[in-house]
């Protein structure tokens, strides 16, 4: 098992999540996140004063898949996301030891 | 409105008495400029000209003070000249009671003064309420552009207004343009284009110069250009979102300068359609009290022709075609922008009489908010009908619509016919906002088309079926002393057996909807060919806030663009 994790645009949320119905994903978590990669913060004028956003606002999505999905599913998330610009996000995987389903308590990939 | 010429007291006391013969003798003074220098007054900046004897009238409108008669071939003038004498007669015998009916006159002008100025502040602070209802139901990466709009429309449809809206509105009664309840002595001697009974557009008082330097007249100024605001103020509704503000501020020039005066001046500045009765014959001419055409009409439909130039927001048709929904960002500015409006309109409809003296005022008041509730609570149960629960937007909504349906008849109907005209226009605006949704797929996030233009379009139709005769007795000049055969009978509808008003109400809103869409639609498709009107996608994606102004309306939620 897979943990992807997507950091994107939070306008792009919509279309990723359309893509992602499109492969078969059937659950995701969104996380309302901040932060800053290559593209930085941003300047603006406040009453004659500069300031700097330092973290720009993205949204993480979570999908927890099996390990054979994982392509289509990057690629599904890159298609809904990419705008080509700076600030379009990074996907993360990062392996997963384990999953239960607090309702009946399976685990493993059933619980998924 | 009141502003018709001969329904003043004033004016017909020195119009004399046969209003119908004497707006022909009128007529014939425009033509004859030098003739009807008599009947002109001049501006009266300080006011302490303004209000005396003539103006000291009883509670039916007659005039205490009888002018002295001046055409001397008019049918009248042996009975005119007679009154004349005996008031003169009585005058000598009683000078006191004559220095008494100066100072009775004056007191009447200041208590419309008071009346029509408060109640203008009322209207003004109606702006404050539209600004909360489009910014809470918008999202929430665009409430900061969605004030800006409502701030900036404020301040130049208003220097629009004052440098040449006023003067093309109601230059054409000048010199002194204020109605007969706030001083003034209208004439219809100063059209731009068109003369007499076929006025198009007024020509004098640009910049509040001239004539229009007067206390009458500012007052009516402020009070109409608050009127006026509030058609500037309904585009925001359905334009917002994807608007660039340079566009937008276009858009309010044009409505405060040209859209709005225009239509006015045709309706309210003693133009051809408040003269139809006169001159064909069509009821009372064309009735409008407070603005459902007028100004809730004009705003709704040049919005409608905005919002189609501009096309639908990003994302909300999907690809199938099927609407999506942008839920509101905040309904507690919802509710509350509402409730100021409600609070606003008390001024708009029961201020239009523009006098305290007309205790019509306390009808007028009451069958606005009746027809504000049976608005809201029809939309309410509609709503909860089709949709299984009943939604606080909708709601709203609907009590708008109500609220824009009686201001044209609110002066003319019964209570109970206003509790009708309510629920008429909570089901228009609920099917209006379905069929823009789902058929049309105009893009109107707050539902302006639905609640002003098409309700607007209900509410002066409506004065034409309601309108009970009890109010409005020589309106614009017709039926001051019978009308369909009864002394006093005032403005009619269909339901009480006056057909024509019937049908000039259904042209007269019908024509206000076709120049409001259509003049717009025409200059501003030509503006967008130029420059386009609508922000680039991404930062419509992103949200207007920042890329527009640099500053969010919550800015700790920023979302700021990447490149």
């Amino acid at each position: 098992m897979k943990r992807i994790d997507a950091i994107i645009r939070p306008q792009s949320q919509e279309q990723v999540k359309e893509h992602l119905a499109a492969v078969g994903v059937h659950g995701l978590t969104v996380t309302e996140v901040r932060g800053f990669g290559r593209q930085k913060g941003h300047t603006e004028v406040y009453r004659g004063t500069e300031y700097s956003v330092d973290f720009v606002a993205k949204v993480m999505l979570t999908v927890i898949v099996q390990d054979e999905r994982v392509h289509d599913i990057v690629e599904a998330i890159m298609a809904g996301a990419r705008t080509g610009k700076m600030g379009d996000g990074k996907i993360f995987v990062t392996p997963l030891d384990e999953v239960f389903r607090i309702r009946t308590g399976e685990s493993g990939e059933s619980a998924v | 409105m009141n502003k018709s010429l001969e329904r003043h007291p004033l004016s017909r006391l020195l119009v004399s008495r046969q209003s119908a013969m004497l707006l022909a003798v009128s007529v014939m003074a425009a033509l004859l400029s030098p003739c009807f220098a008599a009947y002109e007054q001049k501006p009266d900046p300080a006011g302490i000209a303004t209000g005396d004897k003539t103006t000291a009238v009883d509670a039916g409108g007659n005039a205490f003070a009888v002018p002295e008669p001046t055409d001397k071939n008019a049918p009248d003038y042996t009975k005119n000249k007679k009154d004349f004498d005996d008031y003169q007669a009585q005058a000598a015998k009683e000078p006191l009671a004559v220095k008494l009916a100066d100072s009775v006159g004056h007191i009447r002008i200041a208590t419309n003064f008071a009346w029509t100025l408060n109640t203008g502040y009322l209207v003004l602070f109606m702006q404050a309420g539209f600004a909360l209802l489009t910014c809470g139901l918008v999202r929430k990466k665009n409430a900061g552009h969605l004030m800006m709009l409502n701030f900036a429309a404020y301040v130049f449809a208003f220097l629009a207004y004052y440098a040449v809206g006023y003067a093309f509105q109601f230059g054409a009664v000048a010199v002194n343009a204020a109605p007969g309840n706030l001083g003034g002595v209208p004439t219809l001697n100063h059209f731009l284009i068109g003369s007499g009974q076929w006025g198009f557009l007024g020509g004098k008082g640009f910049f509040l110069t001239g004539p229009a330097y007067d206390a009458g007249s500012n007052c009516l100024m402020l009070f109409e250009v608050v009127f006026m605001e509030t058609a500037g103020y309904i585009i925001v509704g359905s334009i917002c979102e994807r608007i660039t503000f340079w566009g937008f501020l276009l858009c309010e020039l044009f409505i405060g300068a040209l859209l709005y005066p225009i239509f006015g001046c045709w309706v309210w500045g003693g133009g051809w359609l408040s003269q139809a009765g006169a001159s064909m014959n069509l009821g009372h001419g064309y009735v409008d009290f407070a603005g459902s055409t007028v100004v809730h009409a004009i705003g709704g439909f040049a919005a409608m022709a905005l919002a189609m130039i501009l096309g639908p927001r990003l994302g909300k048709y999907g690809k199938d075609g099927k609407p999506r929904a942008f839920p509101a960002h905040n309904l507690v500015y919802v509710v509350i922008g509402t409730f100021i409006l409600l609070f606003g309109w008390m001024g708009f409809n029961p201020g239009s009489t523009l006098g305290a003296t007309d205790l019509r005022i306390s009808v007028v008041a009451v069958n606005t908010n009746l027809a504000a509730v049976a608005g809201s609570a029809t939309a309410l149960f509609f709503w909860y009908c089709m949709f299984g629960k009943p939604d606080i937007t909708m709601a709203c909504n609907g009590m708008l619509a109500g609220l824009v349906a009686i201001t044209a008849p609110c002066a003319f109907v019964s209570p109970t016919s206003a509790v009708t005209i309510g629920i008429l226009a909570g089901l228009l605006v609920c099917g209006g906002v379905l069929f823009n949704e789902r058929v049309t797929k105009i893009d109107d996030p707050c539902g302006a088309i639905s609640v002003h233009g098409f309700c607007g379009w209900l509410g002066a139709v409506c004065v034409g079926i309601f309108a009970d005769g009890t109010y409005g007795s020589g309106w614009n000049g017709i039926g001051a002393a019978t009308y369909l055969g009864n002394a006093g009978q005032g403005v009619t509808g269909l339901l009480h057996g006056d057909t024509r008003q019937f049908f000039c109400q259904l042209a007269g809103a019908t024509l206000c909807a076709i120049w409001a869409f259509g003049a717009t639609y025409l200059v501003f498709s030509t503006v967008n060919k130029i420059k386009s009107m609508r922000v680039p996608p991404e930062v419509e994606r992103d949200g207007l806030d920042i890329p527009e102004f640099g500053m969010s309306a919550y800015p700790e939620d920023a979302v700021v663009t990447a490149d």
